[in-house]
């Protein structure tokens, strides 16, 4: 991992416009870097069968050296937007912010108004949890909400470094095979925010996906206190 | 009756001794709390108090501290954005070579977002596959996207990757994709009911080869995947459906399901 980061640090500046992490890590300027970027966005069923839907929310990495990293920004709101309907305009949002150790959660609850600006919906608080540290520090509400804040191994996957030579024209042969390729994010950490939820509390979905199926279309979006 | 005359009496009597008891020692001696005087809506810790005009022998103080809520006033505007993985990171394009467009994507709106960025999403595709055009050397507008294994056209797909929204289905396993075979053969699995997937997305999918199958596989996920075309034992084309790597980091069955930092 840390020959990775010398060869990306020497690279970087060579590839000139080409600075490209996936999945949404060091993705534009403005966000580039800073306590508020999002590194990556997850939803799922955690089993089969389940009642559960789960949504974790990485921000921030280390996978680059002089990167902001490893504190939660008490200016930074992350809002988890869901949409029931389809018409890709958030219908609930679960909030989380962090003041003083803890991770406060609101939601999930229809926002004051949709679009870019938010504030913290304090009439409708989901819980708490300690920001935990190296050992995982759950609450579970009265309402069945699992919550958790706190640094995680980053569990994104990708060959980066060879990425940047496929787009820059610099591999004719374009990726490496399974024995030569390398994960860039090997050995990186990220400060996760996960909430498993009650479907019933997120209601049933009208939108549908490609093949037909019901589906909430989410998103993650991180904002700067103003 | 009586006993109960007789017993406030001599609480009367004790309270009177201690209270001179008390004046006397006011200047000599250790101080001692006067436990009678002290009242129990005083606004102060005193007495045998336990909290401020609580316990003791006043009421029970709250079990719970009285907590001060944190500040949560303010307002909040939106600096970065997430949906699917790799997205703006990887389609966003200016053709003046900024970056502004990709701080444009992460604040927007996702129902403006394909009338906004579809056409510079599509433009981007055609640059991956002039990239390799030169290196092939062919014409680069001989090397273009080919419909891919869901049968999608190029704006078909741009717009639906350009609307930048992660579908996660509450009563189905989740797969982020897992094309099947075409068995109709009309060039578009998603008519096919074998395909699975637009479910959602756990730490395990491996959401960058599908990307790049959907964007450089063709119409049967493998167009550039490394073949070997004319059987000289080298490789004519570039491997593009693959980066070749899996996951690498612990992760979890049980909440919250990521590893442990190293």
């Amino acid at each position: 991992m840390k020959r990775t980061k010398q060869i990306l640090a020497f690279a970087i500046p060579a590839i000139v416009g080409i600075i490209l992490v996936a999945a949404d890590h060091i993705d534009a300027p403005s966000s580039m870097g800073t306590t508020a970027d999002i590194a990556d966005f997850f939803a799922f069923e955690p089993e089969e069968g389940s009642n559960n839907t789960v949504f974790i929310v990485d921000l921030q990495s280390n996978v680059l050296p002089d990167l902001a990293y490893g504190t939660f920004d008490e200016d930074v709101l992350t809002e988890i937007n869901i949409d029931t309907d389809g018409d890709l305009v958030e219908d609930l949002v679960i909030q989380a912010i962090p003041r003083d150790g803890r991770m406060y959660f609101f939601g999930p609850v229809a926002p004051m108004q949709s679009g870019l600006n938010s504030e913290v919906l304090i009439d409708s608080p989901l819980g708490d949890v300690e920001i935990s540290t190296t050992t995982a520090i759950t609450e579970t509400t009265d309402s069945g909400v699992s919550l958790f804040a706190g640094p995680r191994q980053d569990p994104f996957f990708f060959d980066f470094f060879q990425f940047n030579a496929v787009i820059g024209g610099m591999a004719p042969n374009g990726f490496n095979s399974p024995d030569e390729a390398e994960d860039t994010f090997d050995g990186a950490n990220t400060l996760s925010i996960a909430v498993e939820i009650p479907n019933a509390l997120l209601g049933t979905p009208t939108g549908m996906n490609a093949l037909g199926v019901p589906v909430y279309k989410t998103w993650v979006t991180s904002n700067q206190k103003q | 009756m009586k006993l109960h005359s007789i017993k406030i009496t001599l609480i009367l009597l004790g309270s009177l001794a201690f209270l001179a008891s008390c004046s006397d020692d006011d200047n000599n001696g250790p101080d001692i709390e006067p436990i009678a005087m002290a009242t129990c809506s005083d606004g102060i810790m005193n007495g045998d108090e336990t909290g401020v005009d609580c316990g003791g022998s006043c009421d029970a103080c709250p079990t719970e501290p009285v907590s001060m809520d944190p500040d949560f006033s303010g307002s909040y505007a939106q600096v970065d954005h997430m949906g699917r993985p790799g997205i703006n990171t990887v389609l966003s394009f200016d053709m003046d070579g900024e970056d502004s467009v990709k701080d444009a994507h992460n604040v927007t709106i996702p129902s403006e977002m394909a009338a906004v960025f579809q056409a510079g999403f599509e433009a981007r595709l055609e640059q991956y596959h002039d990239v390799y055009a030169n290196i092939l050397g062919a014409d680069p507008a001989d090397v273009n996207y080919e419909n891919n294994i869901l049968g999608l056209d190029a704006p078909t797909l741009t717009g639906y990757l350009a609307a930048d929204v992660l579908e996660v289905a509450p009563d189905n396993t989740t797969t982020y994709f897992l094309p099947g075979e075409d068995a109709d053969m009309d060039g578009n699995v998603l008519n096919d009911p074998a395909v699975i997937g637009l479910t959602g997305r756990t730490p395990q999918d491996d959401v960058i080869d599908v990307s790049l199958i959907l964007l450089f596989g063709g119409e049967d996920g493998i167009r550039f995947s490394g073949q070997d075309t004319d059987d000289d034992g080298m490789q004519d084309l570039p491997r593009l459906t693959s980066d070749g790597v899996g996951l690498t980091a612990d992760i979890s069955t049980t909440f919250p399901y990521l590893g442990s930092p190293e």
